[in-house]
């Protein structure tokens, strides 16, 4: 479903990508770890367009979106929660997830009622969003922050999610739930692409992993399989 | 002193600065998506309204000439965010500043150019007579200011808060890159802001002309109140600009009716210096933290 050849990106002069290549298959869930700065972030935003990757492919269901700006790769099926939330502070929590299924609703009139049951859906699966519809999102508490940065990602009904860090700054229940919801999220059959510092929990949900070392793949493969790595033991799940 | 001349004063005043409110709050809806204001605004008040004039002298009756006027400063916007404001924006460089006020000075020169550097009348048929309201004297043509001023005002508010393209506007003022990876475009958004702040300006040209006149250096006296205004009230309050507006306005022309016509400039300019130097961030202004 989304398939990244030889990236190559960075910031100016200095490349912080030098030929990453991982793989998404549909329904599955796939775990990017890797110590700070390897290069993980840059990666989620070399492929949702943040950054225009200087080599390389990115195909999403096969059609090649590198390059493309980041509004254009959101439309054709992939949805970024970015590192830090990044949820719109002065926006309603209800706006919020109204926008993030900007791209195939009605752009004047009528938009609330054919999101209703994709509303319905991410109230469910966070009731805490349900009770602070009206609640500006800047007001929210972080974890319920990241509740409503996932489910405005799932708003977009996206071929492909990326997750950028979703455990960042939490407190540690927190961060239980919201592998809780990945787990929820994963049933649900949705394709997604994980990058987080607790490497451990990543690999627990995860149905195959990459390990990152300075901007390229230095290991891979499923968590079993990285659970009898020494190397990846040793630095990683120590 | 007289209390009810102080009060007429003070209303027909306020309702003067309605207009520079009105420019000013042009300057917030470019600002809100692109972090940029168009230099050359002012100019564009100008260009518009002459405009206008034109569709007038053709024959177009008011309630078609405004829509018109309005169309052609959208137009005009949108000339200014391609031609200059987007250039500099993707080089992630201030050149929108010295762009935005090279394309005002050629509006100028065009100007000049096709309707000449005369002040003209600017018909309407909206009455000047003073009607009596609560012991001032109005005239329906000032009062057509403010009717005009909070009808777009209230419009685009309207618009921002209902419609998911005004809420998807919104987005793009919190977090640009957040609103592109819901799929909305940043670019498109930024030009619908200087479309609509072109919108603003040509209205305001629209609703002030037959009170002060068209003239191509019209545009000079108007700007610079409504920077002042613009700076006092800060960059993120539609409300705050109309009450700092109508203030300065009243403000002006008691200082005009007391002091003298030539002090008429100077509350604007007073007021400018003293809210650079005590609240950079504007009165209503909300103090912006920069993350590094």
């Amino acid at each position: 479903m989304l398939q990244v050849e030889d990236l190559h990106a960075g910031y100016g002069a200095s490349e912080v990508l030098t030929g990453t290549t991982l793989t998404v298959k549909q329904g599955t869930l796939v775990a990017l770890i890797g110590a700070n700065g390897a290069g993980k972030t840059t990666t989620m935003r070399a492929i949702s367009g943040g950054l225009k990757p200087s080599r390389g492919k990115v195909l999403l269901d096969g059609q090649e979106v590198q390059g493309l700006d980041a509004s254009r790769i959101a439309r054709l099926g992939l949805a970024h929660s970015p590192e830090g939330r990044k949820v719109f502070g002065p926006l309603s929590v209800e706006d919020n997830l109204l926008l993030g299924a900007y791209s195939r609703l009605p752009r004047f009139f009528g938009y609330h009622a054919q999101a209703k049951d994709d509303l319905d859906r991410v109230y469910d699966l966070f009731p805490r969003l349900r009770d602070r519809t009206r609640q500006s999102a800047g007001t929210l508490s972080g974890g319920e922050q990241q509740m409503l940065a996932i489910g405005r990602a799932l708003m977009a009904r996206p071929k492909v999610m990326l997750l950028d860090e979703p455990s960042m700054g939490l407190a540690p229940v927190i961060v239980q739930e919201v592998f809780r919801t990945i787990r929820r999220l994963k049933e649900e059959g949705i394709t997604l692409l994980l990058v987080e510092q607790f490497a451990k929990s990543a690999l627990e949900v995860a149905d195959y992993a990459y390990v990152m070392e300075r901007g390229r793949i230095a290991v891979e493969g499923t968590p079993a399989e990285l659970g009898r790595n020494e190397r990846v033991l040793a630095a990683y799940l120590g | 002193m007289n209390a009810q001349i102080i009060g007429q004063m003070a209303v027909s005043g306020a309702l003067m600065g309605l207009v520079y409110a009105l420019i000013a709050y042009g300057f917030q809806l470019t600002f809100a998506t692109s972090k940029s204001i168009n230099f050359g605004q002012g100019e564009l008040v100008m260009i518009s309204a002459f405009f206008s004039l034109t569709l007038t002298n053709l024959g177009f009756p008011y309630w078609a000439m405004v829509p018109g006027g309005l169309l052609f400063g959208a137009l005009m916007g949108l000339v200014v965010e391609r031609a200059g404001v987007r250039l500099a924006l993707e080089q992630k460089s201030e050149g929108w500043i010295l762009l935005s006020i090279i394309i005002g000075l050629f509006f100028f020169s065009a100007a000049e150019n096709i309707w000449g550097r005369d002040d003209r009348p600017f018909p309407t048929p909206i009455s000047a007579d003073p009607i009596h309201i609560l012991g001032v004297d109005v005239t329906r043509l000032e009062l057509s200011v403010a009717v005009g001023v909070f009808a777009i005002m209230g419009l685009i508010e309207l618009f921002k808060r209902r419609t998911l393209l005004g809420k998807a506007f919104e987005a793009v003022s919190a977090d640009r890159d957040a609103a592109e990876l819901m799929g909305i475009s940043s670019t498109r958004t930024v030009m619908l802001s200087y479309g609509l702040s072109g919108s603003v300006a040509a209205l305001a040209g629209i609703l002030v002309s037959p009170i002060t006149t068209v003239g191509p250096t019209m545009a000079s006296a108007l700007i610079l109140k409504a920077f002042s205004v613009a700076v006092v009230a800060g960059l993120d309050s539609g409300f705050g600009v109309v009450l700092v507006g109508m203030f300065l306005g009243a403000l002006e022309s008691l200082a005009s009716f007391y002091l003298g016509s030539g002090w008429r400039e100077a509350p604007g300019l007073i007021l400018l210096i003293l809210a650079l130097a005590l609240r950079p961030n504007g009165v209503f202004g909300k103090a912006t933290i920069r993350k590094v």
